[in-house]
């Protein structure tokens, strides 16, 4: 249940909203379309907390927030909301959360008979009186009227070569961007070639792109989406992770994770960025992993060759490993091992190599623990028992050094 | 035959409930599901036997009795005719979503908006969010517009579509009576000869332009405008006169009843001392002599063919008023001055 000062602070943006609101339903100018546009965002996450707040307790809600059903009326005319998939649902939602499937008094019903009627109107009504008349003596329903339209509307977009209508054009496609309709309209501004100097593609677009992407809302063609990951590299960054994860989650067999992962383009790009992105160590770690087992030694080779291309990578996995609690260190500690002694999984070395190195980074946590700053014979003493069995391979004395060092700076930073 | 036709007539009546009785409330997914699948099947009989005059007549038979025992029972019913078949999934929506019976959880069926990947796995994916779509095209429209002409875009369509429907209802055999009633509403429906009735039958006329299948529609349509005088003329005045251009230099036939137009505006002008100038009087909007000898002028650029005769009966009117050589006399004579004839 959310608590009442969160319904004060709904109470209060409301007003807010409610104006906007107002203003949007009254202007049509390229000003007021641009706000629309603007808010869209935050407009979505207003709804969805008032949308909490009406399925806890909707009379409640009704008696407190009493313009809610003009602001959420205003808001169903409004083309540039309705457009989108992702705002027309939050608004529908709430819609339906002041319906009273048994209605037990009068304003109840009264609300119930608007709502119904508010989304006969949306979908059966046409502004355009000429146009109702011509479907009817022409026999053509509406949807395939306002398809047909749209299409035609769409098609009439040409490209010119100045920037300035690219950018306007980007702008003004905000809120279709989850209108599945307008796909191609999107997909070719994306893959407009870049000709200016600056982006031509307005900097909301893209934000608002990276936004629908990252929560799946998306529905571009597969160019339109690599075009996408060039303009924009959080979403890049969305789409390597999304991978990770389902690298990680999914209970397929390691088999199946190779070939979708070896097959898919995104791995020359994941690989190609990382230097870029700001990653999770641990979900590389595992995709790296993921490669190792199989294949053998050539794909072995491959894998730690680009983990070499990319060392800052396994610099950052020193210190997080440093930082980290003991049960995240798995994925680490198999990472830095196999960048300093590479190995086939599976093999008896690769699985002693890992041992020793558990081994010798718990001894040193422990060493670290007891005082941030142990004396040089503590620190002498852990690399010579390292050392001192040359039959075995051990994990090189460069990891145990690294190890260290970073320990030390990380202590004294502390 | 017999089947399709209880079929059909038993849509109707499932129509019929659906838009008037409170027997919806007990409807579910799956109901609704197949009430909209009848509804398609009856579009698609509608496209099977439209040009089928036999079937169609049988049909409409039916449809009668149909809609006469129906009327019996429900106050208010409005019928359903053969020609509202290709609306039918429509008609059953707007039914559906004006009866305060309909449970809200089939309304929150029709107004989905899930995501198109996940419909297509839906066991009903006709039926879902087949509001959202409605309103999502409109919408998109709307966003669109600023940089578009969207009653130009349209006019387009709806000109595409009047071009389909006259071809589909001239195909029928030589009576072209239906034809003409579809003109007619046509015109009715776009409230006169406005602007919009002017721009889809521009569209209608230029659409079909490079298609040879479309010809019948084409040449019955630029006939059935000439005998209308009062659309052509509204058709003249208020389209550019580029656009006039091209049709004349494309239609024989709307050419000749151009130039007609065009005279005829001649003829309705006055001489007016104070200005010097001959000015229209009856029609509504005016325009200027000045403007239709540039009118006249263009139609002989582009129609040379026509310039040798429209100077004879210009002549030959300048005659009638008297062969004055003097301006403000005879408007023929300053026609023709003007015109350099």
């Amino acid at each position: 249940l959310l608590a009442p000062d969160e319904l004060l602070c709904c109470f209060y943006s409301m007003q807010f909203w409610l104006d906007k609101a107002v203003a949007w339903g009254q202007a049509d100018s390229p000003d007021t379309q641009k706000d629309t546009c603007l808010h869209l965002n935050r407009l979505r996450d207003f709804l969805q907390q008032l949308l909490a707040h009406i399925n806890n307790m909707v009379t409640e809600t009704m008696k407190k927030l009493p313009l809610l059903g003009q602001f959420l009326g205003r808001l169903c005319w409004n083309p540039y909301v309705t457009a989108g998939d992702t705002f027309r649902r939050p608004l529908l939602q709430c819609l339906w959360g002041l319906y009273s499937e048994h209605p037990s008094n009068a304003v109840e019903r009264k609300a119930n008979q608007w709502i119904r009627k508010v989304l006969c109107q949306l979908a059966t009504e046409e502004d355009d009186g000429v146009a109702q008349a011509l479907m009817k003596h022409m026999g053509v329903p509406a949807k395939e009227y306002h398809v047909n339209v749209l299409k035609k509307v769409l098609s009439k977009y040409s490209y010119w070569c100045s920037c300035d209508s690219i950018l306007a054009t980007s702008d003004a496609c905000v809120p279709l961007i989850t209108c599945p309709e307008a796909s191609p309209l999107i997909g070719a501004l994306l893959q407009q070639p870049v000709t200016c100097v600056k982006e031509a593609l307005s900097e909301h677009f893209l934000d608002a792109l990276s936004s629908a992407y990252s929560s799946w809302n998306l529905s571009l063609e597969e160019q339109a989406v690599v075009s996408l990951w060039y303009h924009s590299l959080p979403s890049l960054e969305e789409a390597v992770l999304s991978l990770l994860e389902s690298v990680t989650n999914t209970v397929s067999t390691p088999q199946m994770l190779h070939q979708q992962v070896a097959q898919s383009l995104l791995v020359g790009i994941l690989f190609f960025f990382m230097r870029n992105l700001s990653i999770r160590i641990k979900s590389v770690c595992c995709v790296v992993l993921s490669f190792c087992p199989l294949g053998g030694t050539t794909k072995c080779f491959e894998t730690w060759f680009l983990l070499v291309q990319c060392a800052h990578w396994v610099q950052a996995a020193v210190q997080l490993l440093v930082t980290s609690e003991p049960e995240d260190c798995g994925p680490l500690l198999w990472l830095l091992t196999f960048y300093h002694h590479p190995t086939t999984g599976g093999t008896t070395e690769c699985f002693g190599v890992q041992v020793r190195a558990r081994e010798a980074w718990e001894h040193l946590r422990s060493v670290f623990l007891v005082s941030a700053r142990p004396p040089i014979d503590r620190l002498q003493s852990l690399v010579t028992p390292l050392s001192s069995q040359p039959q075995q391979p051990s994990p090189a004395p460069l990891l145990t050094l690294s190890l260290l060092v970073n320990l030390l700076f990380s202590a004294s930073g502390r | 035959m017999e089947a399709v036709l209880k079929n059909l007539s038993s849509t109707v009546e499932l129509l019929a409930v659906a838009a008037n009785s409170g027997a919806v409330e007990q409807w579910d997914k799956h109901t609704m599901s197949r009430a909209f699948d009848w509804a398609r099947y009856c579009e698609h009989v509608h496209s099977r036997f439209h040009n089928n005059p036999a079937i169609r007549r049988v049909m409409e038979q039916q449809l009668e009795l149909t809609n006469r025992s129906l009327q019996d029972v429900i106050p208010g019913y409005t019928e359903v005719s053969f020609s509202d078949l290709p609306r039918l999934q429509h008609l059953l929506l707007i039914g559906l979503l004006n009866n305060p019976e309909l449970p809200i959880s089939l309304i929150k069926m029709l107004f989905d908006t899930r995501s198109p990947l996940d419909n297509m796995q839906s066991e009903y994916q006709d039926v879902t969010g087949l509001c959202s779509h409605i309103i999502r095209c409109k919408a998109a429209c709307k966003v669109l517009s600023p940089l578009i002409d969207l009653s130009a875009a349209g006019a387009e369509v709806q000109g595409r579509m009047l071009m389909e429907r006259l071809g589909a209802l001239l195909s029928r055999g030589s009576d072209t009576r239906p034809a003409e009633h579809f003109l007619g509403c046509v015109l009715q429906g776009c409230q006169g000869a406005g602007r919009q009735f002017c721009l889809v039958i521009t569209a209608a006329l230029l659409t079909t332009k490079n298609s040879a299948a479309q010809t019948a529609p084409r040449e019955f349509l630029l006939d059935w405008l000439q005998n209308k005088h009062s659309v052509l003329q509204s058709l003249c005045s208020a389209l550019p006169a580029t656009l006039l251009i091209d049709l004349a230099k494309d239609h024989n036939k709307f050419r000749d009843a151009y130039c007609d137009v065009l005279k005829k505006w001649a003829s309705d002008m006055e001489y007016c001392v104070s200005e010097g100038e001959w000015v229209q009087t009856s029609t509504n909007p005016t325009v200027s002599f000045q403007k239709l000898t540039e009118k006249f002028m263009a139609l002989f650029e582009a129609c040379p063919s026509l310039r040798a005769n429209t100077e004879k009966e210009l002549k030959a009117l300048k005659i009638s008023d008297g062969d004055f050589d003097v301006k403000g006399l005879s408007v023929w004579g300053d026609l023709l001055s003007a015109l350099n004839m």
